[in-house]
């Protein structure tokens, strides 16, 4: 139920793996008696409460998840080399945030944003270059 | 007291949490799942601290916006056994806490003894 009020992007990644731990650490706990259960249910469900705070607040300030699928898939074959792949995650991460950030009209966070992309973008630069991957 | 800025260059992130410090610390030896990472962050810390599922993956979406961790795909990866690995930036970072923890730990012994003199 608890879950159920996480915001619907962190339930669309978690959920299932949240239920798997859970299900996993109550049985262990189970076994462990009656009183030491009930601990583990108090310590989860407040765990739950705190998370829950934690999901909305990011939600609300950085919007949706912005490690959309495309930057998790598994790579094929010849794909770019891992550090390569992680610093063009990290473009599209700083630039999801800065258009995020200009559409809510915070141009303060705006600015920190361009300016971590602008980085993120020559360190990219910096790698192709030492690949000898062109642009 | 002194008040002493810090140049730009010489401005460190901020100390991380001990649940993130315990997640970057599991996954520095290998990708783990959820579950897993609950138990290895259990030993590592002689069972002091059991992270709930709540806060382990409130921790887990942030490391995974910040690219410090991403998911780790294997052939049987099913849903609910996702398992993180961690990045490069992720373990730089790793590595930068405990240097900042290691000199702390320095600083503190040597006051300890001067104090025990």
């Amino acid at each position: 139920m608890l879950l159920g009020m996480y915001p619907k992007d962190h339930r669309a990644w978690f959920a299932a793996e949240m239920q798997s731990v859970f299900e996993e650490s109550a049985q262990e706990h189970r076994k462990r008696g009656g009183a030491r259960y009930l601990r583990f249910l108090l310590a989860e469900c407040a765990g739950l409460v705190g998370g829950l705070g934690g999901a909305w607040a990011a939600k609300l300030t950085r919007g949706a998840y912005t490690h959309h699928p495309q930057l998790v898939r598994p790579s094929p074959a010849t794909a770019l080399p891992q550090e390569v792949q992680e610093a063009q995650d990290r473009v599209t991460i700083h630039l999801n945030s800065l258009l995020h950030a200009i559409s809510h009209h915070d141009f303060v966070k705006a600015r920190t944003c361009a300016a971590e992309e602008q980085k993120a973008r020559e360190d990219l630069r910096l790698l192709r270059a030492r690949y000898g991957i062109a642009e | 007291m002194r008040h002493v800025a810090l140049q730009p260059d010489e401005i460190q992130g901020k100390p991380l949490t001990e649940p993130v410090l315990l997640i970057l610390m599991s996954l520095a030896a290998q990708p783990r799942h959820g579950y897993a990472l609950i138990k290895d962050i259990e030993t590592l810390s002689s069972h002091r601290v059991r992270l709930s599922t709540g806060t382990l993956y409130g921790a887990l979406r942030r490391l995974l916006d910040d690219l410090w961790i991403a998911r780790f795909e294997q052939e049987d990866t099913s849903r609910d056994k996702q398992a993180y690995r961690l990045t490069t930036e992720g373990r730089r970072q790793l590595q930068m806490e405990l240097e900042r923890l290691k000199q702390l730990t320095r600083l503190g012994m040597a006051r300890l003894r001067v104090t025990e003199v």
